[in-house]
């Protein structure tokens, strides 16, 4: 007896760290497409009208003309209804944000009937805009996951309430539709683990039977593996077989076990089997490519019937057992085959065409001067010697730069006087070259070795003249929490950093206003995090230069906010 | 670049040179001087067929009465054309440097449909093909026969070169082949029939060309026109052929007689074995067939073949079998054994009777090239121990040598893994080969190696059952559903096309990324023919020590015959065989100095000197105490830190100097010093 199970995993741990904004925003005056229409419910013990538009839910105090409640059914995390039986008939709906809000009806002939129309429609609306937001909210939840530092850096920022959830997504949920799109022109798929029927490993239920897990991403490999078994399900599921009776046979079938030898023919996978065998038939048939893997053709086989001193006998018959084991290896090599092939089915279309169009007349082996070109190319880079020709390193991309200069030495202050070229730099180090070769060392006035070497420990790390500037990592010196401390601050100084420096220049009314609120934001993240933790440091005994680059940083931004502002100011008057 | 070798000039078609490559050229040049045969061992990947082609093309143009040809035989067709494309890049470079258009004529035989082209290879400079056609009586009479006295012979890849002269010299006859020869018997007999009526004068010419004998085949080979084929001895060649075959009705009647008597022997119940002249007797006895007509036997039915104006001989291979046999059988009384088993081993309720007429001895299929050409020069990768060629082969060379690969950084990583974590011994002897441990730690080796190898793994088993029984056994302990999560698995089959196959589709999972694990056979294709250059092949496992199949009688019989003719005990035959396999198994990942893996022998027997000393010196010298007798644990530290080594960028200055050389370095007075000590001679 086979017992499957469908569990569908979700990421559960992380929605209620997420802040979501209550859009309550009036629009009233939009017309919308009305669906339904509910009078006399009750809200906050005051008599008005229920609308269930398109969009969004929203209710009207009698006479007046506006709404005092509206919530788009995206927001919306779920209804709960009063218990049948119960005086007051109410329906309740909690939003994202964990807010409430409770509708009584107060009709007394068609209450129950008015809850429940509003509920069923309600029903019918909410699953559609659920997996919008849904959609959203997983992408969010898989960036947490995924990205142990973006967590934290979500921690410190939005949970301590230094920036708002919105201005922390903006910038990565931007981001990351951006990747998306880039990934979508380059096609990059992800290819099929190799493993996934190890994943369903059974396990006894405890009562004789045997329980499978299977999740979707678990069926999607196995569709795109097999799309034989994707056919058999679109044939016979939901009309022949449930879902669950469709995969009960799968298991069960000798295609799922790859030792068992075809037997039944009732089993609607022995054609699975079948076009499988055949697909491997025809994949074998079509021999190869690379003619240098081509065992065929490798030997000039030159050995007639009958010598040789290997008995071959052709006619050796098989037991029962190395039948089932070379069935295994054969369907190891199959699926390892499809698991390959699922993975390139979309992206290699053209370069392979190209190919096997050069190398399918085969017919011209012979011949020097006809060599299929897919064959010359193997055999020149079988011969290959990389290190003995001049020339032939591994070809790379050019680096394009239209300024060599900056490039060399990155940004240096203008003001600098010692500014050089990198032609300065070459000449100077072929002099430093040039003095090298021509040293000679004036034998009579060297340093004898013990000198020499009792000089060379004082100067090094630890020794006798290195004791003022003891250059310890700071990894010696300081406890792991401390720095794991330290380090989330550097990535919560700059994630704000970053938001803020993004801001410049500074050209729209709404940069102007995100790079006030950076600032202040800024210096909610010094008080609230550097500060404490400064404190933290100086009463531990540590020195307080650990900080001071963070400083710094933050420093430059106040120096760069106060010069704008000043410049700003400076325009205005 | 030109390059100076013992006053030769010789032209080698690139810029940069290994030191081991000039030494080979040494030893090659001095092999060559001496007239004389020569046994080189060098690791491949180190340019030695360019060497090779270089240094006698060279010595070809210098001398040219010295060395008229060059005969370059390899083993599988893809090496043959790699032959032929190095050779076309140093005839563009002699071309490009001395300006003369190019009037060396080479020519490569890679199918028997080229045979006609025969009067080419007279007169071609360099001629490459496969060793049969040297080595094999049947082809060499037709394509090799009139090769000059004054040419070089080399054999590459010459590690399994005694197999393939035995290979060429036995025979096997079931009841298959004796009925078909039946047939093969009765379309004679009509065709003879039909002449009769038509066209007697060509039979009676027939005979007369019989009576004055072999005489003008004699003639030919005294003044050393051919080389003599081991299946037409100087002794048929004084002789006429007897009467007793002479006519064409007599030879046919005498073959059906041969065919009854064979059929007899096939019905048998027990294994029977005996030599030569035991079988001789016997059929005098039994159906009074002499000595002299079976002799003759081979040589008699060809030239009934070609008076009947045969179309297509190939539909009479059955019944040229059965006359190669008869003069062999008559020829040589030592050398072969004749073993008729009644069943295979496996099946004893089946009856499948073959006679095996089995060559023991390969130096018989080679004493002629051996004895007709001025110079032979065996070469391989793997030619370890050096002198024990010699010995089977029979012949005594003048220059033996071991060169080792100069590296700049160790790009092999040869590890002997002992023990799993567990503790238990690895070892796929034959007492412990099916024990459940030794199984599962074979699995959790290839698990964990497969979750830190890069790129491509190949693991070979001992045979094709152990593999198939282990496969199972791994699948049903879920291993290799583990292993699937790091790599992909393919697995070789003995069917070729198949495994053609799962090999293209392993190397394009190499390729794209994905990284895949190749299972497979020593002694199998894939372990002689199959390269896995750079990321095809980051890891070679060896499973156990490759031992042949010890219980055949055949191999028995050949042991027999090593240990009474050449005192080769039969452990230091097979302990030589099995390492032979093993190093070409695990030489398949390293394919050149820019090239890196890992070379894993699982299984505790080769930390044993005796096995470890048979190793290639360039192997053996990267085996330290510290990589012996290792747990699973250890090797996959010690592989982390060698993958991790490899991985740093490695360019043509860190070679320059050491493993790579400059003209102006290579003319160095310290770096030529260094480079006579590459050689080691044996």
């Amino acid at each position: 007896m086979f017992n499957v199970d469908r569990r569908l995993k979700f990421p559960s741990a992380l929605i209620l760290c997420l802040h979501y904004p209550a859009c309550l925003l009036v629009m009233a005056a939009l017309s919308e497409e009305v669906l339904l229409v509910v009078k006399r419910v009750r809200q906050r013990k005051q008599d008005g009208t229920l609308y269930l538009m398109t969009e969004r839910i929203a209710w009207g105090p009698e006479g007046k003309d506006r709404f005092t409640v509206s919530h788009l059914y995206a927001d919306i995390r779920c209804q709960k209804i009063s218990p049948d039986g119960k005086s007051k008939i109410q329906l309740q709906l909690v939003l994202h944000t964990g807010e409430s809000t409770t509708f009584h009806f107060a009709n007394e002939s068609t209450a129950l009937k008015d809850r429940d129309a509003a509920k069923d429609l309600l029903q019918q609306l909410l699953p559609k805009f659920k997996k919008k937001a849904n959609k959203q909210l997983e992408e969010k939840n898989k960036m947490l996951q995924e990205d142990p530092v973006l967590f934290q850096l979500y921690k410190d920022l939005v949970v301590s309430q230094v920036i708002s959830a919105e201005e922390f997504w903006a910038s990565r949920l931007k981001l990351s539709s951006v990747e998306h799109s880039l990934s979508n022109n380059s096609k990059q798929e992800v290819g099929i683990s190799a493993a996934f029927l190890a994943d369903i490993r059974p396990q006894t239920d405890g009562c004789n039977g045997l329980k499978y897990n299977l999740t979707s991403d678990i069926i999607e490999s196995i569709f795109k593996t097999y799309p034989a078994v994707k056919q058999k399900y679109a044939e016979n599921v939901p009309h022949n077989l449930t879902e669950k009776e469709f995969w009960t046979r799968f298991f069960q079938s000798h295609y799922f076990h790859r030792d068992r030898i075809n037997t039944g023919q009732q089993d609607i996978f022995s054609e699975c089997a079948k076009q499988d065998e055949k697909g491997l038939k025809s994949m074998v048939v079509q021999g190869v490519k690379n003619p240098m893997v081509d065992l065929l053709s490798l030997e000039d086989k030159t050995l007639d019937e009958g010598y040789g001193s290997l008995t071959v006998g052709p006619n050796s018959s098989k037991t029962v057992k190395e039948n089932s084991n070379s069935a295994i290896i054969k369907r190891f090599n199959h699926h390892s085959a499809m698991v390959l092939a699922a993975g390139l089915r979309k992206v290699d279309a053209p370069s392979d065409q190209a190919s096997e169009t050069s190398s399918t007349d085969g017919n011209s082996r012979d011949s020097d001067f006809f060599q299929p070109p897919i064959k010359k190319v193997k055999l020149q880079e079988a011969i290959e010697y990389e290190d003995l020709q001049n020339g032939s390193g591994p070809k790379t991309i050019a680096l394009n730069l239209k300024k060599s200069d900056r490039y060399s030495h990155g940004p240096v202050p203008l003001q600098s006087h010692h500014y050089s070229t990198s032609q300065d730099i070459i000449n100077s180090v072929s002099c430093i070259q040039e003095e090298i070769s021509c040293y000679k060392p004036c034998l009579t006035r060297v340093m004898p070795s013990s000198a020499a070497s009792s000089a060379i420990t004082a100067l090094s790390p630890g020794g006798l003249l290195m004791q003022a500037g003891t250059q310890q990592a700071v990894s010696q010196l300081v406890p792991t929490d401390v720095q794991s401390e330290l380090k989330h601050l550097y990535t919560a100084a700059g994630e704000l950093l970053r938001h803020f420096w993004s801001c410049f220049p500074v050209n729209t009314p709404f940069l102007e206003e995100k790079v006030v609120k950076m600032r202040s934001n800024l210096e909610r993240f010094q008080s609230t995090k550097l500060r404490p933790f400064q404190e933290k440091i100086q009463r531990e005994y540590l020195s307080t230069n650990l900080t001071s680059h963070l400083d710094e940083m933050i420093q430059a931004a106040y120096n760069k906010f106060h010069a704008w502002q000043t410049r700003r100011m400076a325009r205005k008057t | 670049m030109k390059l100076n070798i013992e006053g030769l000039l010789v032209y080698f078609p690139y810029d940069y040179i290994y030191p081991e490559q000039y030494s080979y050229m040494l030893e090659l040049k001095r092999t060559l001087d001496a007239k004389g045969h020569g046994v080189l061992e060098m690791p491949s990947g180190t340019g030695k067929t360019i060497s090779l082609l270089s240094l006698i093309v060279a010595y070809q143009k210098a001398y040219p009465l010295e060395v008229t040809k060059l005969i370059y035989c390899s083993r599988t067709v893809p090496e043959i054309e790699k032959v032929v494309e190095e050779l076309r890049k140093l005839m563009e470079f002699y071309t490009k440097e001395t300006g003369e258009k190019n009037n060396f004529l080479a020519l490569a035989l890679s199918s028997r449909k080229n045979l006609c082209i025969h009067p080419e290879i007279l007169h071609a400079n360099i001629v490459v093909y496969s060793y049969h056609y040297l080595l094999d009586p049947k082809i060499a009479d037709l394509v090799s026969k009139e090769l000059a006295k004054k040419s070089v012979v080399v054999f590459d890849e010459a590690h399994n070169i005694d197999n393939v002269c035995i290979d060429s010299m036995s025979v096997n006859i079931t009841r298959r082949t004796l009925d078909r020869c039946q047939t093969n018997v009765d379309t004679l007999q009509n065709t003879i029939q039909r002449i009769k009526e038509t066209d007697a004068a060509k039979l009676r010419e027939e005979y007369r060309r019989l009576v004055e004998g072999l005489k003008e085949a004699n003639v030919a080979r005294e003044t050393d026109i051919y080389l003599s084929n081991p299946v037409l001895p100087d002794e048929v060649l004084q002789e006429a052929i007897p009467g007793s075959i002479r006519t064409a009705e007599h030879f046919v009647g005498f073959l059906k007689r041969f065919l009854e008597y064979l059929k007899a022997r096939l019905r048998i119940h027990h294994v029977v074995q005996e030599s030569s002249p035991q079988f001789l007797k016997d059929i005098y006895e039994k159906v009074c067939i002499d000595r002299k007509p079976l002799r003759f036997c081979a040589e008699r039915l060809r030239s009934l073949l070609r008076t009947l104006e045969i179309a297509d001989i190939a539909d009479f291979s059955p019944i040229t079998l059965i006359s190669h046999f008869a003069t062999l059988v008559s020829t040589y009384s030592k050398g072969f054994t004749i073993i008729i088993e009644p069943f295979e081993d496996k099946t004893p309720t089946i009856a499948n009777p073959v006679l095996h007429f089995s060559c023991m001895d390969p130096s018989i299929a080679i004493k002629p090239v051996f004895e007709r050409f001025q110079s032979v020069v065996i070469t391989s990768g793997t030619l370890s121990p050096l002198d024990i060629y010699p010995r089977i082969l029979d012949f005594r060379p003048v220059t033996m040598a071991s060169f080792t690969m100069t590296l700049a950084r160790t790009c092999l990583c040869p590890l002997i893994v002992g023990r799993g974590n567990d503790q238990v011994a690895m070892s796929s002897k034959f007492e412990t080969r099916e024990d459940f441990a030794v199984i599962r730690n074979y699995g959790n080796l290839l698990l964990e190696m497969s979750a830190i190898v890069p790129d491509g793994i190949v693991a070979f088993f001992t045979s094709y059952v152990y593999m198939e029984n282990i496969v199972a056994s791994w699948y049903e302990q879920g291993i290799l559903e583990n292993i699937q999560r790091n790599k992909l698995i393919f697995i070789e089959t003995p069917d070729a096309a198949e495994t053609s196959m799962a090999l293209e589709k392993y190397q394009e999972a190499c390729e794209n990324g994905r990284g895949a694990i190749l299972l497979s056979v020593a002694r199998g294709k894939v372990s002689e023919g199959i390269d896995f250059v750079h990321h095809f092949g980051r890891a070679v496992i060896m499973f156990g020590v490759p031992y042949v199949y010890t219980q055949s009688r055949i191999l028995k019989a050949r042991l027999e015959y090593l240990r009474d003719q050449f005192q080769i005990r039969e452990n230091d035959f097979l302990t030589f065989d099995a390492m032979r396999h093993a190093a070409q198994c695990v030489g398949r990942a390293i394919r050149g100095k820019t090239d890196y893996g890992l070379m894993i022998f699982a299984d505790k027997r080769y930390a044993r000197a005796d096995k470890r000393g048979k190793l290639p010196r360039w192997i053996q010298e990267h085996i330290s105490d510290g990589s012996l007798n290792l747990t699973i644990d250890e090797t996959v530290q010690l592989s982390k830190h060698f993958l991790r080594q490899m991985a740093q960028p490695f360019r043509r200055e860190d070679q320059l100097g050491l493993s790579l050389l400059t003209l102006e370095q290579l003319q160095s007075e310290e770096m030529l010093e260094k480079i006579s000590q590459i050689a080691q001679q044996a």
